[in-house]
């Protein structure tokens, strides 16, 4: 599939000015599709397409693909290539906040609009911002900090908190942690586990329990969320030492893999499947009908709202660089998470939070929406667009 | 022993040759790919240099590598020096740290040597990951190339990058030749083929190998500046340990003890990942069968059955010329350095 | 920071410990016998795994445990004929090159006929809950895990200084060559040995799976524990295997109590220092 891409991309090279008389714009897709991150970077592609097959059947678009392999470096060289070989219109795509990092520069640099999918690190709609970098999916402490204020209302004073020790992990600890403190809570214990090398979760959960904490918030994905949610489970802590944490922890891509231990974890998503309006029930159907029944995931939807987006730029006019940078910054429509906009301080996405309970339902798990924050918007932290 | 055969020099004029047209007329990419592979043709070359003629299979090189790429972006981003003053640095401290690891290491054989190896590129590796000044889990961004603008080149420019690396793979290559021909060189081969005898001989031989671990590491530094000058932008993952596997697999590939052979293992490695992840992107399934084909096919990598094929068919052609000597003690070499690969572990 | 907060973590240390063992000791004893590193050795965890995970989705949870040690030592059967009995004569370094190879291979192919979503496999209703033991509640499947870890580490143990069998196999680490000359089929004894490693690995992951969580990557990620475990052991010997278990099951364990921060590194000191003071491991076997 992408040799047919690369080979469009070799004819285009040939035939340059037909294609850019046609007004075809060129979408270059950077996921990780071998690695770790290899299963988000399927099911955001699966996102964008179902997006853009709704939002614009009929624009003239042509995708490019490239695998990030999640790794910063050979993800800018990737990107380098679909912008100076490829010259593509607009990216979007990008799992791993280091690649968004490596990738910043380079992209504020070349003027070329990038429309993030996945990674949550603040600084990149923050202290590092850009006109050309849109976030359609969340940061790390606009789903965290909300919750400080929300654990302390179910009447929690004190917290224990666990998450890898890697960027994500600390930022979003740390903005949970200020707005629990600020609230009047207090977090009676931290731990930053090691990345990715952590097999045994037994030792911390132990320390967590005689700490006289009253809830653990923490923040783990993928492989990692899965043992921890066992294991947590398997110590029988969920009586007297609730989870709570970001919903990456009991995210419907994983959450079946965890099975019963994850009843009962209560977490924040700015996206969970079981949103009831219009909007999301058209959207998980059409997505099940698409992925063998599976349920949308906040990686999908990151996909799907961005389609959406570049399909309202190009309807509004935006075919170049340039205009379609400038017409994403001002996009704001209605999707299976409520309503969106971009932040024009900061380019990043605007939406509301869902605090939901993992429940069971027939044989498998579903969501259970507890609370619709309001529709938050990060700080601008030192951004000034 | 090292020999640089004619057929050997032929080999690195044809590479050289093919790189220079590649970036004359590559596109873009092409260009790119091309300097990936000269910097790891840089890495598995002090790779074979240490592994090759010395016996000491590391699993810290692509880390090491990864340290002077740091250590060049520190001096540069962080602490505003000339970048050629930082490729010197960069050089000599990671192969000062090379040293020590070399001298640590170099009590151990085999499987445990690639351990202790792989312990310290771990150990670095998470130190680099966790160390909030050097950027964690995110990297560093902002290193500047080198500017040679007043000789009229323009290190930005890809194509004059690419050729650039070329260059200086050139003068690692007869840096490592030059190394193995000295009386250092010979003495680790002689360690390589028989430790206890150089012992007994009064050699130091901890000493050599850390020296020659060193030197290997002098290469890396210099690889790893040049690799973060090519990004421009670099991350823990250099110093993953897959990457020095990947290190050591090429060199096996290209020829194990051939310094020649592991430049063609780089060349045909990336060139067959990028081709293979063009169809699919399951290329580990393709890359893993192709490499267990090629081992499978003989073990001396695909540079060394060249040589092997070729020193076979003059071996029988001068021994019916009934002029034997030279060439026999030639296929003797290679057999002896495979006795050796065999007998480690 | 009660007493039994600590019993706790030596408990959790233990478990952690048998868990590595049960991985290492296939490893160790296919090295020990035929002196190359089968790097693939975690993706047949991996795909034991994985197996289990399977299998157990239609036939509960025993099935899968019983059914992927066989299925992995077919799988290793297959690849001793078609790989490593022909890469006998070539050394250890292309043996090693190839179960690299094998790595690649392993992880796609898991991929491609498992997806790359994780599978669910869940501790089975005999051994949930927890079992209360002077005030300290600890997982049953914990105790489960360490279970099978002693169980493995005592029939090895038994039939290898018992039985004729493993005689021969000790016969074979000490000198191969000469035990050839004795009579002893020494290839079918490599055959054997290097099946029940491969059946060993599949075990290890069934039994891991309800603990960790069954992903593509689970077998590249543990490949590095297992090889430091056996490293720090000395290679070839049981005794390795199990005291490298361990000392890493504690080391992490009580690396992550004391000093949370340095326990991604301690590990790796660790087993530089042991291999500065001890070149060739703490117990290795005589012929490795």
């Amino acid at each position: 599939m992408k040799k047919v891409a690369i080979a469009a991309a070799l004819t285009l090279g040939a035939f340059n000015v037909a294609n850019v008389s046609a007004e075809t714009v060129k979408v270059g897709m950077l996921l990780p599709y071998s690695g770790v991150y290899a299963a988000l970077g399927n099911e955001i592609e699966a996102g964008f397409n179902l997006g853009l097959q709704e939002f614009g059947p009929d624009l003239d678009i042509e995708i490019v693909k490239e695998d990030s392999e999640a790794d910063p470096g050979k993800s800018l060289a990737k990107a380098r290539k679909l912008v100076l070989q490829d010259k593509v219109d607009v990216m979007t795509g990008i799992v791993s906040s280091a690649v968004a990092g490596a990738l910043r520069d380079f992209v504020h640099g070349a003027k070329v609009p990038l429309m993030v999918t996945n990674a949550g690190n603040d600084s990149i709609t923050g202290s590092s911002c850009s006109p050309y970098i849109s976030r359609f999916s969340f940061s790390n402490s606009q789903v965290n900090g909300p919750m400080g204020q929300w654990v302390y209302d179910q009447g929690i004073t004190k917290v224990y908190t666990m998450a890898p020790d890697y960027t994500a992990g600390h930022e979003m600890i740390e903005a949970f942690t200020k707005t629990f403190e600020a609230a009047g809570g207090q977090v009676v214990g931290s731990e930053y586990t090691p990345f990715r090398k952590t097999k045994d979760f037994g030792p911390y959960l132990a320390k967590a329990k005689s700490s006289g904490a009253e809830a653990i918030y923490t923040f783990y994905a993928g492989g990692e969320a899965i043992s921890f949610v066992k294991q947590y489970d398997s110590f029988g802590l969920k009586s007297s030492l609730p989870l709570m944490g970001s919903g990456f922890l009991t995210s419907p891509l994983y959450v079946n893999a965890e099975g019963p231990a994850a009843i009962g974890v209560k977490t924040v998503l700015h996206y969970v499947p079981t949103i009831d309006s219009d909007m999301n029930n058209s959207f998980v159907q059409k997505f099940q009908q698409l992925n063998e029944g599976r349920s949308p995931s906040e990686y999908s939807v990151a996909g799907y709202d961005a389609a959406h987006a570049l399909a309202l730029a190009i309807k509004g006019g935006a075919d170049d660089r340039e205009s379609i940078a400038a017409a994403i910054s001002k996009v704001s429509f209605t999707g299976p998470r409520g309503e969106v906009h971009i932040d024009p301080a900061s380019n990043n996405i605007v939406q509301p939070l869902y605090v939901y309970e993992t429940v069971a339902e027939g044989d498998g798990l579903t969501q259970k929406v507890l609370a619709q924050l309001p529709t938050t918007k990060a700080p601008a932290d030192g951004c000034s667009l | 022993m090292f020999y640089q055969t004619p057929l050997r020099t032929a080999v690195l004029l044809l590479f050289t040759l093919a790189c220079i047209y590649a970036a004359f007329t590559a596109e873009y990419f092409g260009v790119e790919i091309l300097t990936e592979i000269i910097i790891l043709a840089m890495i598995v070359l002090a790779l074979d240099l240490v592994a090759g003629f010395g016996g000491m299979v590391s699993l810290c090189h692509g880390a090491l590598a990864g340290v002077g790429a740091y250590i060049f972006a520190i001096f540069t981003a962080k602490l505003g020096l000339h970048p050629l003053l930082a490729m010197g640095i960069a050089a000599l401290i990671t192969g000062a740290v090379s040293w020590v690891i070399g001298t640590i290491c170099s009590k151990t054989h085999g499987i445990y040597f690639i351990m202790a190896t792989l312990a310290f590129g771990q150990m670095a590796y998470s130190f680099v990951f966790e160390s909030s000044y050097l950027g964690g889990d995110n990297g560093m961004a902002g290193i500047p190339r080198l500017d040679l603008s007043m000789i009229g080149i323009d290190l930005f420019d890809s194509k004059q990058f690419a050729l650039l690396c070329l260059a200086c793979l050139l003068v690692a290559y007869l840096f490592a030749w030059r190394i193995l021909t000295s009386g250092l060189g010979r003495s680790l081969v002689g360690i390589m083929h028989n430790e206890k005898r150089s012992r007994a001989l009064g050699q130091n031989v901890v000493q050599i190998k850390a020296q020659v671990f060193a030197l290997s590491g002098l290469i890396l530094g210099l690889a790893g500046s040049l690799s973060a000058q090519h990004i421009m932008f670099i991350s823990p993952n250099l110093l993953s340990w897959t990457h020095s596997g990947e290190a050591l697999v090429i060199v096996i590939l290209g020829g194990l003890g051939t310094l020649i052979g592991p430049i063609i293992g780089a060349a045909a490695f990336v060139l067959l990942k990028h081709e293979v992840s063009n169809y699919t992107d399951h290329w580990h399934l393709i890359v893993g069968i192709i490499l267990i084909i090629v081992v499978m096919a003989g073990a001396r990598g695909i540079y060394g059955e060249i040589e092997h094929r070729i020193a076979k068919r003059c071996a029988k052609r001068v021994q019916k010329e009934q002029a034997p000597k030279q060439a026999k003690e030639k296929t003797k070499e290679h057999s002896l350095s495979h006795a050796g690969l065999k007998k480690e572990h | 920071m009660d007493i039994s907060f600590w019993i706790l973590q030596l408990l959790n240390a233990l478990q952690l410990s048998m868990l590595l063992f049960l991985l290492s000791v296939g490893l160790t004893v296919i090295f020990g016998l035929m002196h190359f590193v089968n790097l693939a050795h975690g993706a047949l965890y991996a795909l034991g795994a994985y197996i289990a995970a399977s299998v157990a989705a239609s036939m509960g949870y025993w099935a899968g445990v019983l059914v992927a040690p066989f299925a992995v030592a077919v799988l290793g059967l297959i690849l001793y004929q078609f790989l490593i009995k022909r890469m006998r004569s070539s050394g250890p370094m292309a043996q090693v090159l190839v179960t690299f190879g094998l790595i690649f291979a392993l992880l796609d192919i898991t991929r491609l006929i498992w997806g790359d979503l994780a599978l669910a496999l869940d501790v089975p209703e005999l051994l949930a809950g927890r079992v209360s033991i002077g005030g300290i509640e600890y997982p049953v499947y914990r105790f489960f895990v360490m279970a099978v870890g002693l169980v493995a580490l005592v029939v090895l143990h038994l039939m290898l200084t018992k039985t004729q069998l493993g005689a021969m196999i000790r016969a074979g680490v000490d000198n191969d060559k000469m035990a050839a000359c004795l009579g002893i089929n020494v290839e079918r004894l490599f055959f054997l040995v290097f099946c029940v490693g491969c059946a060993l690995a599949g075990l290890a992951g069934a039994v891991a799976a309800p603990l960790l969580s069954v992903v593509p990557e689970m077998g590249v990620d543990i490949l590095i524990p297992t090889l430091i475990v056996i490293v720090i052991g000395g290679l070839g010997s049981l005794k390795g295997a199990i005291v490298g278990s361990l000392i890493y099951g504690f080391v992490q364990t009580f690396g992550a109590v004391f000093a949370p921060q340095l326990a991604s590194v301690m590990i790796y000191v660790l087993l530089a220092l042991v291999l500065v003071m001890r070149p060739s491991g703490l117990f290795p076997a005589k012929g490795g």
